[in-house]
This record gives structure tokens, sequence and C-alpha cells, in this order.
């Protein structure tokens, strides 16, 4: 009985707590009067799991970024990491909670990240009603800035609905989807001249939406896809299965959308005698792993990335070869390293325009997010960027990679869209 | 933490007539109060993102409770639970989003929170009656095995029927929970004012509702527990056989076990829906269903309290802890004068990441250790603990013995 | 169920008892009734699906889908073995097993190049004694070391609370996954390609010299098993140990040593399933043993656990279920397929398809 008292007493006070608490302001920082200081930049990449071969080497990009930066303006620059990975996977609630924690510290001014789309999309919000700004070298699914007619119907949400504060503060420098898939299916049927292609994902956001795009951009040249399967990679070791049907199908590709953390490259050395033909993968498998997965069958991969190759700027030649003294090791460069080393970049070049705009002191979220919308043509190891209202690049730039030994080697790059 | 652990257990030891649940109840009930002033003086008023996580902690001590009355009260391994808590949570995305609009129903729904929580709370139940009634009568592990199969087919079914579902991408953009009027004033900044549809966005709110929602799971279960049901169910998990001779109609006692325990994950899978505003098949693998196994096991099977602190701090190791490490001993290396340490060389990839590639192998030791040292759990069910000390237990293990040549 | 518990008929027909009781009782309820036709209706006509693909794709196809299915089959079962075996006697979950068959191949990654394999020597007799070394040398770690966890985190808990050692079981899952992490990291490792690349073609299906060498193996190794268990001593002292503990030490048996041993044969034939598992799909990840633990479980249930012979037929059908699933439907659906048959062979027949006791709580 007496224990009953007690539980009815803690719901009365928690009711007056309710009252307290619907009250209560919003909070949430930035915006201090000092005129040093530290700064901090965040970081949230899958560093853990499957997603490692991806998050690593774009974290260390970021790292590379803020120490070779040091300081902007007076106040000490550093970094900060989070791993969005529970259990081996990239979680959207670790991620809503990592970003939550960021915001609780009012030195970290903004983020990079995160890696996958979906923790985008639990993190946009949050993000949102904080002002923080949030950008992202990877993030490609194109619902996340763009509005089409079938984002709400497949991802349940629109850009406005992501923004409940009505501006925008997340932006990228990835090309969205749209051009991805697209681009690796022009090159199929243009360059490989394979229109019969044999099409499998790893039925995650990013994997399945790429592949999605690809088949309605061969299909529309021409082509056909003909076998298509979604695979659950974490419990799937055999493609044999799926090959063999390809091969007596007579498919003359075979076109992969997933990552190297969801086995991208593993079916290629399963093909070898059952099907030799070229195999394409989109940024997700552009990586030293994908090789390694791929092992003594890696000749003749094809694969597509949603940034301009920093290789191929001259003006980024000492910044990679400084990189690579700090990183020396093979695995530490990922196709996204240097795309979010220029993602902490534009940051920090934005938070020395808040500082001045400031008048020199610690600048709010308000101003670095306005900072970073405002940013033109800047000139970073992969390209210029400017973002568009929406966040987006405006002139993105997509990248063709080819197997040559044990490396990817450039073939080709070119605007889309803008 | 340990000084609490050691006070109770002293109390337990040396005063046999009190019940160390009491002291363990006061202890929640004025730490859930204390928590969130403790929490804003301690940050100095930025600590919205602990209550936030406090919240969240909140889903799985839900879970926990719920799926203590399964495994802890009726005896039936669960190994699936995390299958309810998806229902609950998609039937959330379902109810109050204008997703429906975009499947062959055409139509967008828009159930107030407070009603959706009964909703999944009904939808969780049913589902679990659906499972229950034909599997029930299966003994022992089967029923386990079942579960776990239930368990990977849910989410898989999710991810599958994108139609419905918007498969892989998950249900964004969930309603926000509203309160119908509310006063705002100086306190929140604005003139005094009545405002309509009040729209729950900050973390203490959610805060402030999960501990509700906690406080009247307990009052609920506990008095589950001592009613007629609960003593039935206690004497089903006890022995079956014996249970059913004195009248207990043991596939109905069970079958209500299994329904109440997922009626729980329902709220849970709700209010975790509403306060991420976004539903994704992901995250309710099977990891989730031992995590939740583990948290009830750890903390005490069937003992309420117990299953409280146990999922607070299986959630604390697992969301706080665990991630933590990296920076901690980062951040240690450098206090101590050597952030060499720190630097990656090599095959060496920093004292950080070092520790990170540590993560499982710490999870792994926490459990078996606290397994081995106390296999009843950090606050076991007296009663349970009477029958371990006095081998009761091993009188129903013979009885099992005999009972398996049928 | 209950009518049999209390009416124990010990021989015979107590498989088929079972079955009507639980046919009955599942058929009772009008909800079981509903749901039983539905459930039957939908067998039918996924059948008759696959009939029609079968048919459209013709017999190579299906000979060469068949082939996949039972190499993949034939890995499942030498780790479901490991589970029905351990489940056998001391009726537990041994959730680490799928870990230890990871642990295998790992260990053997580690070892070939030591013992001078390489891929050099791909598919030549060169690679022929190094492989037995690393074959028989994997085998024994991973027994030594599952013997080693069942005396430190089993064994103490075998009078506790039934969930504790499941717990334990689970934790010693994420120490082994933890200790393989810390050891190659989070990536996909290469695992050399030594099985030559010989293969030749039986109407329109090709077949690969290392499909036979891994089902070969695997039969090899599950009948030493079988006659190891029916003939020998120790194997006779399984048996009587997993029908009667208390009644088996009377007799003068070391249930200790006995369970031990149990828990050694388990992990050899896993550690060889990881082995094969590297040479046949030249790739192994720390958390690989999660899943195919999962499966091989199921593998193990399905056959009817506690049976050698019905975990080693259990783990054939997962695997030729999974090709047929990812062959001639949807790949997105394999697990919902393998799930909802485990449910119904449990549902229309508890003891597995083989049969064994009813195990107790």
């Amino acid at each position: 009985m007496q224990r009953r008292w007690y539980t009815a007493g803690s719901i009365i006070a928690g009711l007056a707590m309710l009252a307290t608490a619907c009250t209560g302001g919003t909070g949430g920082g930035g915006g201090g009067g000092t005129t040093s200081g530290e700064i901090i930049i965040a970081r949230n990449q899958p560093t853990s799991g499957g997603d490692a071969s991806d998050g690593l080497p774009a974290q260390n990009g970021i790292q590379f970024a803020v120490e070779s930066k040091g300081t902007i303006k007076g106040f000490k620059l550093t970094f900060k990491a989070w791993d969005d990975t529970v259990n081996g996977t990239h979680d959207p609630q670790k991620g809503a909670q990592n970003i939550q924690e960021m915001i609780a510290d009012a030195k970290i001014l903004g983020m990079v990240g995160p890696n996958n789309s979906n923790v985008a999309r639990a993190q946009i919000p949050i993000a949102n009603r904080a002002n923080f700004a949030m950008i992202s070298a990877a993030n490609t699914n194109e619902c996340l800035t763009q509005t089409f007619d079938y984002c709400e119907k497949d991802t349940g949400s629109t850009p406005a609905k992501l923004r409940p504060n009505g501006t925008n503060n997340y932006f990228r420098i990835a090309a969205a989807d749209t051009f991805q898939g697209p681009a690796a299916a022009d090159f199929a049927v243009d360059t490989l001249k394979a229109t019969k292609v044999a099409v499998w994902s790893d039925n995650e956001t990013f994997g399945k939406g790429v592949a999605d795009k690809f088949t309605a951009e061969l299909v529309k040249k021409g082509g056909t896809v003909v076998a298509r399967q979604d695979f659950d990679t974490k419990v799937t070791n055999d493609w044999k299965p799926f090959l063999t049907d390809a091969k007596n199908k007579g498919a003359q590709a075979v076109y992969a959308g997933a990552t190297s953390g969801t086995k991208i490259c593993i079916p290629r050395a399963q093909m070898k005698g059952i099907l030799d033909v070229p195999y394409m993968v989109p940024d997700g498998g552009v990586n030293t792993q994908c090789i390694k997965d791929a092992a003594d069958n890696a000749a003749n991969m094809y694969g597509t990335v949603a940034a301009a190759d920093a290789n191929q700027n001259p003006d980024a030649k000492a910044t990679i070869d400084a990189f690579t003294k700090r990183f020396p090791k093979k695995e530490d460069v990922g196709s996204y390293t240097f795309p979010a080393m220029d993602c902490a970049n534009i940051l920090i070049d934005a938070i020395g325009r808040a500082i001045d705009a400031n008048g020199g002191k610690m600048p709010t979220r308000e101003q670095v997010v306005k900072a970073v919308s405002e940013t033109k043509a800047f000139k970073g190891t992969t390209g210029t960027y400017t973002f568009d209202k929406n966040g987006d690049p405006t002139s993105p730039t997509m990248a063709i990679f080819q197997t040559k030994g044990t490396d990817w080697a450039f073939v080709k790059q070119f605007g889309v869209g803008g | 933490m340990s000084r609490l652990m050691a006070s109770i257990r002293s109390t337990w030891e040396h005063d046999p007539r009190k019940d160390p649940n009491e002291l363990v109840y006061v202890l929640l009930g004025i730490g859930a109060l204390v928590f969130p002033l403790a929490v804003q003086v301690a940050t100095r008023g930025s600590g919205s993102f602990l209550i936030s996580q406090a919240a969240d902690a909140g889903v799985y001590v839900l879970l926990a409770i719920g799926l203590n009355v399964v495994v802890g009260f009726a005896g039936l391994l669960d190994l699936g639970y995390a299958a309810f808590f998806a229902i609950g949570a998609y039937t959330y995305a379902f109810v109050a989003s204008d997703h429906t609009e975009f499947t062959p129903i055409h139509q967008a729904i828009h159930i107030p929170f407070w009603i959706a929580l009964l909703v999944g709370m009904f939808a969780a139940a049913g589902a679990g009656a659906v499972l229950g009634a034909p599997t029930l009568r299966l003994r022992g592990d089967y029923l386990a095995i079942v579960t776990l199969g239930f368990g990977e087919i849910v989410p898989r079914l999710f991810r599958n029927l994108g139609d419905w579902t918007s498969g892989v991408n998950g249900i964004s953009a969930l309603d926000t929970p509203t309160l119908p009027v509310w006063l705002n004033g100086p306190w929140s900044g604005d003139s005094l004012q009545l405002v309509q549809n009040f729209k729950i966005i900050d973390p203490l709110a959610y805060y402030v509702i999960m501990v509700i929602l906690v406080a009247i799971c307990i009052v609920l279960v506990s008095n589950l527990r001592r009613s007629r049901l609960g003593r039935a169910w206690m004497a089903v998990r006890e022995d079956e056989v014996a249970a059913a001779a004195m009248g207990v109609n043991t596939v109905g006692v069970k079958l209500l076990a299994f329904s109440i325990g997922a009626a729980f994950s329902g709220f849970a899978g709700t209010f975790y829906g509403a306060k991420l505003s976004l539903v994704s098949p992901e995250n309710f693998g099977f990891t989730v269903s031992i995590t939740i196994l583990i948290m009830v096991v750890l903390g005490g099977m069937g003992n309420i309290p117990g299953v409280i602190v146990g999922s607070l701090l299986i959630y604390y190791v697992i969301f706080n802890v665990l991630p933590g490490l990296p920076n901690m001993a980062a951040d240690f290396a450098n206090s101590i004068g050597a952030p060499g340490l720190n630097t990656p060389s090599g095959e060496y990839p920093g004292l950080s990441g070092e520790v990170q590639r540590l993560k499982f192998l710490i999870f792994g030791l926490i459990l078996v250790l606290t397994m081995l040292l106390r296999p009843q759990g950090l606050i076991p069910s007296r009663q349970r603990a009477e029958e371990l000390q006095k081998g009761v237990h091993e009188d129903t293990v013979i009885e099992d013995l005999n009972a398996e040549t049928t | 169920m209950e009518g049999a518990k209390l009416a124990p008929s010990r021989f015979g027909g107590e498989v088929v008892g079972q079955l009507r009781q639980a046919r009955t009782a599942f058929v009772a309820a009008p909800i079981g009734r509903i749901l039983s036709v539905l459930v039957l209706l939908m067998i039918v006509y996924v059948l008759f699906v696959l009939l029609t693909r079968i048919f459209d794709r013709g017999g190579g196809y299906f000979l060469q889908i068949m082939i996949f299915g039972v190499a993949n089959g034939a890995i499942y079962a030498l780790v479901a073995l490991g589970y029905t075996m351990v489940y056998g006697i001391i009726e537990l979950i041994n959730f680490a097993h799928g870990d230890l068959f990871t642990l295998g191949g790992f260990i053997s990654l580690f070892l070939l190049p030591i013992v001078g394999a390489d891929e050099s020597k791909a598919g030549t007799a060169a690679v022929i004694l190094p492989l037995i070394v690393v074959f028989l040398a994997t085998m024994a770690i991973c027994g030594a070391i599952n013997v080693t966890i069942e005396r430190v985190a089993y064994r103490p808990l075998r009078h506790a609370p039934r969930v504790a050692p499941l717990i334990t079981a689970i934790g010693m899952s994420f120490i082994l996954e933890g200790l393989m992490f810390l050891w190659k990291g989070p990536f996909n490792l290469h695992y050399p390609n030594l099985l030559p690349a010989a293969s030749f073609a039986i109407a329109e299906a090709t077949i690969h010299l290392r499909d036979i060498f891994v089902i070969v193996i695997a039969v090899i190794l599950m009948i030493v098993l079988s006659i190891f268990v029916s003939r020998s001593t120790l194997g006779k002292a399984m048996r009587a140990t997993a029908q009667d503990q208390d009644a088996t030490e009377l007799m003068g048996i070391d249930i200790n040593r006995t369970i031990a041993a149990t828990f050694f044969i388990g992990a050899v034939l896993a550690g060889a399933g990881g082995t094969i598992f590297g040479l046949y799909y030249n790739t192994v990840v720390f958390d690989l043993g999660f899943s195919a633990g999962l499966f091989a479980f199921t593998a193990a249930v399905f056959g009817g656990i506690g049976n050698i012979q019905g975990a080693a037929l259990g783990g054939l059908l997962i695997g030729i279920i999974i090709a047929f699933s990812d062959g001639y439907f949807e790949s997105a659906w394999t697990q919902v397929v393998i799930f909802g048959i485990l449910i119904l062979v449990l549902v229309f027949r508890p003891t597995g398809l083989l049969g064994m006791r009813v195990p107790e709580k």
C-alpha cells in the first residue's frame, strides 16, 4: 500500500515538473563575448563498425584540416570526434544523441558529417532548431536538400519538414544521387557498351537509392536490367546464385549499389570463373577495401565518386603531399578524405568570417550558419564551392575511376547539374 | 553507484525483514526528480542533451519492464522482444504522420500522441497475442526460438514492404506530441497567454513524460504481480504441470503475459518514434532484443526495481561509457603528459583508436563477469534469491528431468 | 501438451503423439484455424511459383543453384553440429559458437603463411600438406579455446538460473568478436585462394572443384563425428549425460569431462567450418559469426535440436533454401522465408524434422 503512495507522489511531482518543463527556454549555445579561446569542430562518422573503412579516412581529412590550420583569428582550433555506430552499424538514434551533445557544448560551432543519409535525417531537425551548421562530404540522398514528388513517399520527409526553423543549416559538397546513378548508367551504355546489366543493392538508403537511379537511367537509354536483387549483406556470403542468374541472362556488366561496409566488392571476387564482365560501383566502393575484397579479380572495375578528384587539381598537390606525410598508410586515404577536408576548411573559413562579422568575438551559431551559406567560390582540394539556397553545391562534379593493378586510377571527371 | 549497491546489500543482509525494493524505489524517485536540476547545475545550463538522453534511456526502462513480465514473471524466454518495439514505433509512424497518404490508404492520419500511446499499446499487445496463440504451447527454449524467428522477421517485413513502410528509408517527420492548451508566460519568455496546440520540443518535457510513463508502468506492473494473474504466472514459471493441476489455464495465462509484456514495448515504441521523429527498420534488430534481455537479467529477473536499475546501468554503459572511452583515453594520455600515445603510427591506430577497438571486448567482459559474480542479477527478487539459497531451484531441476521423459 | 506430461509414453509413438497434440492445440483456437489455412495456402502458392520458375529456368540452372546451396549448407551443417551437441548435453543456446566459427577462419588465416601456403601455390600439390596441418592446428586451437570458455564461463553457472549461462554465452560472443576486432580491425579480410580453379560442366552447370572440396570435407567430418558418438566410450558417455545427468553421474561417469569433450568437439567442427568458409569464400570478417551462428542455430532447430543427423540435414536444407531463395526469388525475403519456415516447423513439429526429446525449461 505504502509503495502506491510513493508512486502516486512521484506522479504528482512529475506533473509539476511537466509544468515547468514545457515552459523552459529553448536553451542552446553559442555567442559568448570573448575574443580568444577555443573553437571546436565536431565530426560525426561511423568509425567502429563495418562502415569504418569509409568513416576513418574521412575523419583523417577533417583532422588534417583542423591540425594544419591550428588557430583562427586568435581562437585555438581543435576537433572532437563522435562515432554514430551502435553494435556495428550506423544508428540514427545515436546520431541524434551525438548532435545534442555537440549542441550542448558552446565551443562547438559546427560539424562535418555525417556519412549516412538516414543519420542525417535524424540529425538535421535537431541541428536546425539550434541553428547549428552541418556540412557533409558524403551524404548523397537527394531528398535531404531537394524537394521531389517522390521524397514524401520514399522517405516520409521533405527538406522543409526536416528544417522546422524554416532556415537552412545543412550543406553538402557531394553531388546528389540524382547524378551519381545516372552518371554510372551513362558510362555503362556509352563507354562500356553494356546495355544488359545485372544490378544488386545492399538494401540500405544509399545503396538501394543509387541502384534504383542507375536502373531508371539505364532503361531511359534503352538498356535493360536483366537481374535485380536487394541483399541483406549482414547475412549474405554467397552471391553466386545471383551471378549465375545474371550470366544466364546475358549480363554485360554488373552494378553494385552498396558500400564497403556492406561487402560491395566481395561479389566481384566471386564473379571469377562465373561471369567475366565489368563491375561498376558507386563512391562507397572506390577505396582500398574494395580492391582487397575483390582480390585477384580486381581488374575491370569502374567506380563513380560524387566529388572531384583532388589529384587532378595541381593546386592541391602540396596539401596532398603534406597529408600523405601525416597519414602514410594506404587505408588512411579514401575517396572522401579530401572532400571531408574541404568541408572542414569551408567550415573553418566561414567561422573566420563570422568572427569578423562579430567584431573579432566568438560568433554565434546563427552567424556561422549564415557565413557558411555565403561561401563564395571557396577553393578546396577537390573543387571550387558555392552553395545554393538548398545547401547543395552549385556546380557538383562527378569523377569516374577504374582499377589499375591494386589502385583506383582516374578516368575522367565532369560537372553535373548547376 | 558501488556505494549505493553496497548499502542495498547490507540492508538486505542485515535486516531480512526489510524489503530493499522500497529503498530502491525511493532512491530512483528522488533521482528522477533531482536529475534534471542536478544536470543543469553541473553543466551550467547546457545539460539538455543529458536530459534528452535520460528520456531515451527511459525507452529502454519501459522495454525492460515489459520484457520482465514475460521473462521474469512468467518465465518465458523471449529473444525477439524488439519486434514488438518495432511494431509500436511503426504504429505511431502510421497513425501520426502524413505517411499513410502515400500508402495505398491515401489518407494521412494524425492521432494525438496521447491516444497514439494507447493505439501503439494495443497494436503491440495484439501482435503478441497473434504470435503467442499458436506458439505458447511450445515449451521452454522452443518458445525462445520462435520468438527469435519472429524478431528477425518483423524488421525485415518493415524493410521489404516498401509500399507501406517506405522500406529501408524508414518514415520520418512524425508528429510532435502536443498539449491542447498551455499557459505561456514570463517564465518562457513570452507574455502571459493561453496557447493552443502547444508543441512539445524541449528535452525536459520528454523527460517528464517519460518519468510519468515509467511511474505508471511501475504501478501497473507491481499491481499485476500481486494480482491473481501474477500468482498464476509465478506458478506457471515454477512448475507448469502443478499449476495446470491446480486449475490454472496455463496457455491463457502465458498468452496474457506475452501480450501484456508486448504492450509495454508499444508504449516504448510510440515514445521512441515521437521523440526521434523517425523510424527505420535497422533499429530493431536482434541486438536490441538481446540488449533488453541483458538489462532484465543483469538487473535481477522478476524484480521491477532491479530491472530498472539494470536497464539504466546497461544503457549508460552502451550509450555513454563505451562511446566516450576513446576520448577519455586520449584525454588521459594528454593529462599524464604522454600525448605521443595518441599519435597513430604504422599498425597502431593511436590510443583512442585502440580503445575504440576494445568496445566489444569490454562489454563482453562486463556481461560475463557480472553473471559469474552475481548470476541472480544486481537486485534480484527476494523470492528467487531465497530459492537459490535454499536449493529450491535444485528441486525444480530434478522435477524437470523427470518431466523430460514425456 | 500437459496431457503428454501426465501420461508419459517413453517409446515409439512419442513423436507422433507430440505432433498430434501440437496440431490439435494449434487448430483448436479459431484464430489458429484461420491462420493454418492461410499458411497452407501460402505454402502451396509459393511452391507452385517455385516449380514454374524451376521449369522455366531449366535443369542446368537448377543443378547449379543446388550445388551452391549444398556447399553453403555443408558449412552451416558443421556449425550447427556444435550448437546441437552443446544444447543436447547442457541445454544451453551457445551464442558464442558462431564466433568460434569465425575464430577458426581467423586462426587459419594467421597460420597459412606460417606453414608456407600462399596464393602462388594455389591449386598445386604443394598446398595439400600445409592445408592439412593448418586444418588440424586450427581445429585443436579452437577446441582448446572452447574448453577453456566452458570451464571459465559456463561451468560455474551450471546450477544458476537458466538465463545466466545464456547471458554469459552472449558475453563470450562479444568477447570473441572483440578479440578478433582488436586483432584485425573492422574490415573484411582477404583469405588466400588456395583451392584449384578447375571446373567441369554437367548439363549447363559448372561445377568447380572447390564446391566438391567443401562438400567432401564436411561429409568426412560428419561421418567421423557420427561414428565417434555412436561407437566410442566418450560418445556413449555424452549420450548418457544428455539423457540424464544425475543417473550418468551415479554410473561413475565424469560429467565435467564429458561436457568439456562435447565443447571440444563442437569447436573442432566450428574451427574446421571457419577454415572451409575462408577457403571457399576467400573472405572473413570479425562479426561473421553473428549471422552465421543464427542461421546455423536455426539449422540445428530445424533438424531437431540435440540430434546430430538432424543438424547435418538442417544445415544442408538451410543452405539450399538460401540458394533457392536467392536464385529463384528475391534475396531480400530470404531471411523472412528461413525464419518463417522455422516458426512453422516448430508449431507443427516442435521436435524438428528428425525429432529428439522434448527440451525442458
